[in-house]
């Protein structure tokens, strides 16, 4: 288990008779983003939850950096994570969103606002700082969550599905702005989608999974020339194709298959 | 994860709930035995006592369910002015005893009343048909508030559909609001079919020889201290408000699904409004009348005879320690105030904020207290804690109250705190955020106003009730509300409306404050989407 950033292995879940993972086995790669696409119900938050220590897995381990952290506290494993509806503190303000934890955490009172203030640039919201969340877009909400998660310097941040509330043009924008801030912390992303564009656009890697198991874990173009069965074929790359195609008559582009993808 | 703090206070709400709720009730029935169950079964007058009980159940809750109806109609489906004004006076008898609304009856209609007097009436108040109208004054507010409230936040995209398609007016009312309204209606029904036929104020104020099974029941105890008869006649109680609840509970799942509703917007309407307008007038003028003679009585020096001002009836009531009393209810009241939203507060936060069996356990038994009615209540604790140090404290009152009126500011936070985003503890978990320092800085910021109505809810219920307390109380820890029969049996009817006028005044004050600083906090709070919090998640539920 060297190399990996995180390493899970035989993951098992059942709530009363219902088995909602089923041996999942998986690996990290430091820096990667990694998404996990699937169905609703198929098990993602689950994984998440485990992930991060909110839920207990009925068998299985979770490695990070070689160290078992399967019965660690959430707060001891050095990640983040980031909700689809935003969850952040509405009575407080947006800087106070992001310092709180810092000052709980025995940050010095200048330390942390200074800490908070520079995450809020780096999310493009400092002229918001002394709002309420409750006045601002959803996409700014939510870049505030990510303000608030990467304060405390996560090497790890978990997304569950964060831009599903949010309207297309907002996703775009946040998307590149993800991708740009994993560049500038080198953070390790994993993130949940049901969007198979939006998996395909930003990830290294793609983990699609169906009903409590893995149906293939590989990148964008292997998945597209090699779809591991029917259900990656339909579920995921039909979908795609739709897209394009009904993109590309728009445009006017003529039609180049699969490559539009890369 | 499992954390101990929050299992022990599970474990400890838990042991509270059991102690006073569970264990007296399972006392009293404990209670019962065969001799008494006969001869109260046997006994002729029963069959005519129950009978009795269902025909002025029966018929009060038509009466008060239709008029709550055409009122709250008028109010959420018309545009006419004075809307708060007529909402404020129509639940002004929310805040006194019904004892009291017996009292105006008989000051205004009985053997000597005014209004008999002067009009030369033919006939007295007294029996079935007071009872009727005394339940309805005491019984249509609550319908009308909940009713309002469900009417107030009716969607109106089905009606602009409805529109669209050039569906009649009548068919509307048919096929759409009569559909969304008839499961709210239900409860409402059974709610005021409970509280009208556990209420012992009225018809011992005003039955006469017409006697109602509450009232029987408090002649059992208070008069005769037979506790065996009493706790057959208390279970018997407890069948109609029991059977409410397990119909409201199969019917739970249709809550307010989505609190971001398009409100409807009236049309102008002149002939309508007119209508509404004269229909909130009557009724309002006659909530106001009894109101009214109580000022009258009290602040005349002798009526009819002499009609000049004269604090003689205030004196008199101090001097009967009326001061005493009230201090006793004020005392009684602000506890269980404090107690009662303490211990609402935390019981929702763990049933509202973590999951599990337990936390199941203690949101059924929460709003499980909703059934009790306040009589049964009060004997079962009589039967319970009778010998223990609790008894004729005015601690024991304080209990008894806060389980009485438990059930409904506990839902009014429990809903609060469902509306809150249900990841704060997840996120606080990741980031070395304690639970506690979540609810304090988070949850309970975010719902002072709720914190308010639950306090004011608290205190207006604890400082009008008559049930609960009155086989609880002693000389020494008497409440106010009692005094009212006390001073009537006595005579001193202008004494009684004294009474009855302070605890409104009281009540008012503090509903007052209460208003105030709702709204101050709701200014405060941003403006912000997310909590089109339900503007007023007032007294939806009643206690009994
Ligand atoms: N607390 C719970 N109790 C019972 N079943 C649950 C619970 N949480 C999730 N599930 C079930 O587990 C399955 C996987 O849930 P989840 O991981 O949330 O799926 P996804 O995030 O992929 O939509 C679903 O079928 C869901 O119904
Ligand atoms: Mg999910």
């Amino acid at each position: 288990m060297t190399n990996h950033k995180l390493v899970v292995r035989d993951l098992s879940v059942t709530m009363g008779k219902k088995q909602i993972l089923n041996h999942v086995n998986f690996e990290v790669e430091d820096g990667e983003f990694l998404s996990i696409l699937g169905p609703s119900g198929c098990g993602k938050t689950t994984i998440l939850r485990i992930l991060i220590g909110l839920l207990a897995p009925k068998t299985g381990t979770v490695h990070k950096d070689g160290v078992d952290i399967t019965k660690a506290s959430p707060s001891q494993r050095g990640m983040g994570i980031v909700f689809q509806n935003y969850a952040l503190f509405e009575n407080m303000t947006v800087l106070r969103n992001v310092e709180y934890a810092l000052r709980l955490n025995k940050e010095t009172k200048r330390q942390a606002r200074q800490i908070a203030m520079e995450m809020l640039r780096h999310v493009g919201l400092e002229e918001h700082a002394n709002k309420k969340p409750g006045k601002l877009s959803g996409g700014q909400q939510q870049r505030v969550a990510i303000a608030r998660t990467l304060a405390l310097h996560p090497d790890i941040i978990l997304f569950d599905e964060p831009m599903s509330a949010l309207d297309v043009d907002t996703r775009m924008t946040l998307r590149q702005e993800l991708k740009d801030l994993q560049k500038t912390f080198k953070t390790t992303m994993i993130y949940i989608t049901h969007d198979q564009e939006e998996a395909f656009a930003m990830s290294d890697r793609i983990m699609v999974m169906d009903e409590g198991v893995i149906v293939q874990i590989d990148t964008p173009e292997n998945i597209i020339r090699n779809p591991a069965d029917d259900y990656v074929r339909d579920f995921v790359i039909r979908n795609i194709q739709l897209k394009i195609d009904s993109l590309s008559r728009f445009a006017a582009v003529p039609e180049e298959g699969t490559g539009a993808v890369e | 994860m499992k954390r101990k703090g929050s299992t022990s206070v599970k474990l400890l709400l838990a042991a509270i709930f059991i102690t006073c709720v569970v264990f007296p009730l399972i006392q009293m029935f404990l209670n019962i035995d065969k001799e008494g169950f006969l001869s109260i079964v046997n006994n002729e007058r029963f069959g005519t006592v129950v009978g009795n009980s269902l025909k002025v159940a029966l018929v009060s809750t038509v009466i008060s369910v239709a008029l709550a109806l055409a009122l709250s109609f008028s109010i959420t489906r018309s545009r006419i002015r004075g809307k708060g004004i007529f909402r404020t006076i129509l639940t002004l008898p929310m805040l006194i005893p019904s004892i009291s609304h017996g009292m105006g009856l008989i000051i205004l209609f009985g053997a000597n009343g005014i209004l008999t007097k002067q009009l030369n009436l033919p006939f007295h108040i007294y029996g079935f048909g007071g009872i009727v109208i005394g339940s309805v004054m005491y019984s249509f507010p609550a319908a009308f508030l909940m009713l309002t409230d469900v009417l107030n936040y009716e969607d109106r995209s089905p009606y602009e559909a409805a529109e669209v398609l050039g569906v009649s007016k009548w068919r509307q009312f048919l096929d759409i609001s009569l559909p969304y309204l008839s499961r709210p209606l239900i409860s409402v029904v059974f709610s005021v079919f409970t509280l009208v036929i556990t209420d012992y104020g009225v018809p011992l104020m005003i039955g006469g020889n017409y006697t109602t099974l509450p009232v029987m029941m408090y002649q059992e105890i208070v008069g005769l201290l037979d506790f065996g008869k009493g706790s057959v006649i208390g279970s018997m109680l407890l069948v109609p408000a029991v059977v409410a609840f397990v119909i409201d509970l199969l019917k739970k799942d249709t809550g307010r699904t989505s609190f971001v509703t398009k409100r409807l917007r009236p049309r102008k309407n002149g002939l309508r409004d007119g209508l509404c307008y004269t229909l909130c007038s009557i009724a309002g003028i006659v909530v106001i009348i009894p109101i009214f003679t109580f000022v009258l009585l009290t602040f005349v020096k002798r009526y009819p005879l002499d009609m000049s001002l004269s604090f003689d009836h205030v004196f008199k009531t101090f001097n009967m320690k009326g001061s005493t009393y009230l201090i006793n209810s004020l005392i009684v009241s602000v506890a269980v105030a404090l107690v009662g939203t303490a211990v609402a507060y935390l019981t929702a936060y763990c049933t509202a904020r973590m999951n599990g069996p337990m936390s199941r356990f203690l949101h059924l038994i929460s709003i499980t207290t909703m059934a009790i009615p306040g009589l049964v209540l009060g004997l079962s604790f009589v039967l319970f804690f009778k010998g223990s140090w609790l008894y004729g404290t005015l601690a024991i009152l304080v209990l008894a109250n806060t389980v009485h009126f438990f059930a409904s500011p506990y839902l009014m936070i429990y809903n609060s705190f469902n509306i809150i985003n249900k990841n704060l503890e997840d996120v606080g978990a990741t980031m070395n955020i304690s639970r506690p320092r979540i609810l304090l800085d988070v949850l309970i910021p975010q719902t002072k106003d709720t914190l308010v109505e639950m306090l004011a809810y608290f205190f207006v219920n604890s400082m009008m009730t008559i049930s609960a307390v009155s086989f609880l109380a002693n000389v020494s820890t008497k409440q106010l509300s009692l005094m009212i029969t006390q001073f009537e049996a006595n005579r001193l009817m202008e004494c009684s409306a004294f009474v009855s006028l302070m605890i409104l005044g009281v009540n008012l004050v503090v509903k007052g404050l209460a208003h105030i600083l709702k709204k101050q906090l709701r200014k405060k709070k941003a403006v912000n989407l997310q909590n089109l919090e339900v503007e007023n998640n007032e007294t939806v539920q009643v206690g009994i």
